[in-house]
């Protein structure tokens, strides 16, 4: 697991909940917690950083990872604005991800392993987002629909149709915005 | 103020020890995070350049094993708009016009799974772009890569209104350059609008420079196609691509039975003499002139066929094909005749075209040409029917000059007794079937005997002996004679040295042998004669080698040198058949000549005939004056022996004195010669 993302989850524990609450989560993780942007790390700490910020902030699993995921949209924003700059609304954004985000990613990160979105079209405007990761991050992912949703001044609607967590062998995520 | 002092998270009071350690803390942390940018930014620009250098090295690769532009181009928009993201790429080739080269689209595309970008390339598929207009135009004019920021606010843009209706912002193109000159031009176009990116457009030029080598590689195999499929000197197409143009034709024919083919086979009149009198340049300019107006009779005889005839379907007229074979050698293909008789009229053409003298070194030189038809009824190959059309050329040959012979399949299987005649005295040679007849040569006066002539038999297994007249054609034909040649002489030189050895006083009898055209123009003649006389022992003084006077015609200075040096070996010459030909008087003191041979034809009618006694008279006289001597042959009559005689003329040969007769009998001769 590359670094940057724990540094996310650093950054917005830090920010919300003051420092002194991302220093709980690593004691309670038992991890060291020196994390940069350049190295890997196991997915394991990750999984046990989840674990250790639910207790800390008395929030499930799953929930840690969506308020994480959309409250990093505003860091990654400030770090990366042209990504955000380029489009005008919550879909164009989320089309762009595998064509233009991830392969950016790869420059960066070589070696990533970025996941890809089937993304489909709804009839009714609504897109359907496809994914399949054996680290099961669906909440993180719903987490950034909705952080690129408040970005655009948008109101986001997501709905789980099908899990991972739930014996499903991929997610599908229903995305609204109005 | 207030807003800001709310918002600052509660803290230590500045100044003390906490505060500094966070301030440091601070500190640090932006000094990593400025350290993970410095070393981001590193390696975005590493894996940019090695993207690039994987790039070229694509474009390098497919250069390389490309066999042809289409696929280099093609493999090339491929692996560029996969490198940059770019979802449409494109190649224009330049083509030329009367107004100066234009663009146009080479239909190879490279476009993104996107609904609607097919519509850009429907909208360039027809465009010429001329030099200066548009992206490919300008790239055209400039030879440089050229970058468009924002195609909507672009006025030298014709297709404006497509791009932005697919979606299309900024482009870029460069040329691909063989030299300094462009042949293509890539263009690529993004979807969002982009500022120049400098160290693109310089990976961009080197790889135009990469794909102008294919371009170099490709333009290089077209000369050495074109030239392997053509004959140098008059640029017509060669026996190779003839002969594949033929058998296209023959089964386009075998789809459409109802046009007919034909083959016409043309070899020109006295080439070789052109050749050999006025030099190989006359020649060669005369074959390319030859060249140059058949190819006009052809053509207007082709655009009157095609007024004639109202064409039955859209398929173009497959244009007649001329091809030189070789030499002096031209075939052409009428790949469309309702009839033989279109065939013929056609090589009337041809003939009439080549009447009227050709000016060449300041010189009018006039020659016409046999030529052969053949058509397509039922040949099976390509090769069948130019065999039938050349049989037939040769069946025009034997007519005279200037004729036409349409091929029958008669002479198909006169050409093969011929091969069947051909194939008959290799084995005659190899098997020792020819023997050696003499007949005597005497003096008029006392009839003594003084040499034979050796003269060539062949005892044919089943058939007896035959004659020469009826397979020294063929040997001639071949190189056959040149074998049969050197057989005869070897066989009368043994034989003449055998009599000697066996017969006291033979040494004084001497053995005249015919030398065939082909066999004098060996380079190795003379080399030839000096190695039969060595190995056989017979004394030189006592052979007489016979020529025609022809035979020296062609390149007089070698005949003379020639003739020289079997003089110098002690050989006699003789000039056979004398009067008969051109009998130049100027010539014929050059030439180092010991006898001459008056032919069968002035004896026989020297006494009906005052033309040929005074004839005789001359050739006797001009001997003389030359310190030749002087043989008459054909002698039947005691009246032929005096006349000749009193005309002074001192040897003679035949009936008269004797038939050409086995070696045994000649013996016989000899022993009643020197015993008398």
């Amino acid at each position: 697991m590359k670094g940057v993302i724990f540094n996310l989850l650093e950054e917005v524990v830090s920010q919300h909940h003051g420092e002194a609450a991302w220093d709980e989560v690593l004691d309670r993780a038992e991890l060291a917690g020196s994390y940069t942007t350049l190295g890997n790390y196991p997915h394991t700490e990750l999984l046990k950083l989840v674990e250790s910020a639910a207790d800390v902030l008395g929030l499930p699993r799953a929930e840690v990872l969506r308020w994480s995921g959309r409250a990093a949209i505003p860091v990654l924003v400030r770090h990366f604005p042209a990504f955000f700059d380029a489009h005008r609304c919550t879909r164009d954004f989320l089309l762009s991800v595998n064509g233009i985000i991830h392969p950016e990613v790869m420059k960066l990160y070589p070696g990533s392993r970025c996941p890809h979105f089937d993304v489909r079209d709804e009839s009714d405007g609504a897109l359907l987002l496809g994914y399949a990761s054996p680290r099961r991050l669906c909440m993180l992912a719903h987490g950034f629909v909705e952080g690129a949703a408040d970005h655009y001044r948008q109101v986001p609607s997501v709905e789980h149709l099908a899990c991972m967590d739930r014996g499903a062998h991929a997610c599908l995520m229903r995305v609204a915005v109005s | 103020m207030s807003g800001a002092a709310q918002l600052a998270p509660p803290g230590p009071a500045p100044g003390t020890e906490v505060a500094r350690l966070l301030r440091r803390l601070e500190r640090e942390r932006q000094a990593r995070r400025e350290a993970e940018a410095i070393a981001e930014s590193g390696l975005r620009r590493l894996y940019e350049q090695q993207q690039r250098a994987q790039l070229l090295e694509g474009i390098a690769t497919a250069a390389n094993e490309s066999d042809s532009l289409r696929d280099a181009l093609q493999l090339a928009l491929t692996l560029i708009c996969q490198a940059t993201g770019w979802p449409v790429g494109h190649a224009c080739l330049v083509q030329p016009s009367a107004a100066g080269p234009l663009m146009r689209s080479s239909g190879l595309w490279h476009l993104a799974d996107r609904p609607g970008l097919a519509a850009f390339a429907d909208a360039t598929r027809h465009i010429a772009f001329p030099m200066g207009i548009g992206l490919p135009g300008r790239v055209l004019a400039s030879g440089r890569p050229l970058w468009i920021t924002d195609l909507l606010k672009e006025e030298n843009f014709p297709r404006r209104v497509e791009a932005g209706r697919c979606g299309l912002r900024a482009a870029y193109g460069f040329p691909v350059l063989v030299r300094s000159e462009t042949a293509a031009v890539l263009e690529f176009y993004n979807d969002r609008a982009a500022e120049p990116q400098p160290e693109l457009l310089q990976i961009m030029a080197q790889i135009g420079m990469q794909l102008g080598r294919v371009v170099e590689r490709e333009r290089a195999r077209e000369v050495l196609q074109h030239d392997a499929s053509h004959d140098a000197l008059t640029k017509l197409p060669n026996r190779a691509l003839f002969l594949d143009r033929l058998a296209q034709a023959i089964a386009a024919r075998r789809r459409d039975p109802g046009a007919d083919l034909a083959v016409l086979f043309i070899d020109l009149d006295c080439f070789k003499f052109v050749n050999d009198s006025l030099g190989h340049l006359v020649g060669d300019d005369l074959l390319i002139q030859v060249a140059a107006r058949l190819r006009a009779a052809l053509r207007s005889e082709d655009t009157l066929a095609r007024c004639a005839v109202p064409e039955r379907n859209t398929e173009p007229v497959s244009a007649d094909t001329l091809a030189r074979l070789g030499g002096d050698e031209f075939t052409i293909l009428l790949s469309r005749i309702r009839h033989p008789s279109d065939a013929v009229r056609i090589a009337n053409r041809l003939q009439e075209s080549l009447r009227a003298p050709f000016h060449i070194a300041g010189r009018d030189i006039y020659t016409s040409a046999s030529i052969g038809i053949a058509t397509g009824g039922g040949a099976a190959s390509a090769a069948d029917l130019l065999r039938d059309a050349d049989l037939a050329m040769y069946r025009a040959k034997t007519l005279g000059k200037a004729r036409c012979a349409l091929f029958d399949s008669a002479m198909h299987e006169a050409a093969a007794q011929r091969l069947e005649l051909e194939t008959d005295l290799r084995c005659a040679l190899a098997h020792d079937e020819f023997v050696l007849h003499y007949q005597p040569i005497v003096a008029l006066d006392s009839r003594t005997l003084i040499g034979f002539e050796a003269l060539l038999r062949w005892n044919k297994p089943g058939a007896g002996l035959v004659p020469p007249g009826a397979f020294i054609a063929v040997a001639e034909e071949s190189e056959l004679i040149v074998s049969i040649g050197t057989y005869v002489l070897r066989e009368a030189c043994r034989a003449g040295r055998r009599w000697r050895h066996d017969i006291a006083g033979a040494d004084a009898i001497s053995i005249s042998v015919n030398i065939s055209a082909r066999q004098f123009q060996q380079p190795n003649f003379v080399a030839c004669v000096r190695e039969v006389l060595e190995e056989t022992g017979f004394e030189p003084q006592r052979l007489r080698l016979e020529l025609t006077e022809s035979m020296t015609m062609g390149d007089a200075e070698r005949a003379v040198r020639v003739l020289a040096e079997l003089r110098t070996l002690g050989v006699q010459i003789s000039v056979d058949d004398f009067g008969t030909g051109f009998s130049s008087l100027s010539y014929l003191h050059r030439l180092p000549v010991d006898i001459l041979k008056i032919d069968r034809s002035f004896v026989s009618k020297m006494q009906s005939n005052e033309q040929s006694r005074h004839i005789i008279a001359t050739i006797v006289g001009l001997a003389h004056s030359l310190r030749m001597k002087v043989v008459a042959e054909g002698v039947e009559t005691e009246e032929q022996a005096t006349e000749l005689m009193a005309l002074g003329c001192a040897f003679g040969q035949g009936y008269l004195f004797s038939k050409p007769m086995p070696e045994a009998d000649a013996r016989a001769a000899i022993t009643a010669t020197v015993t008398r």
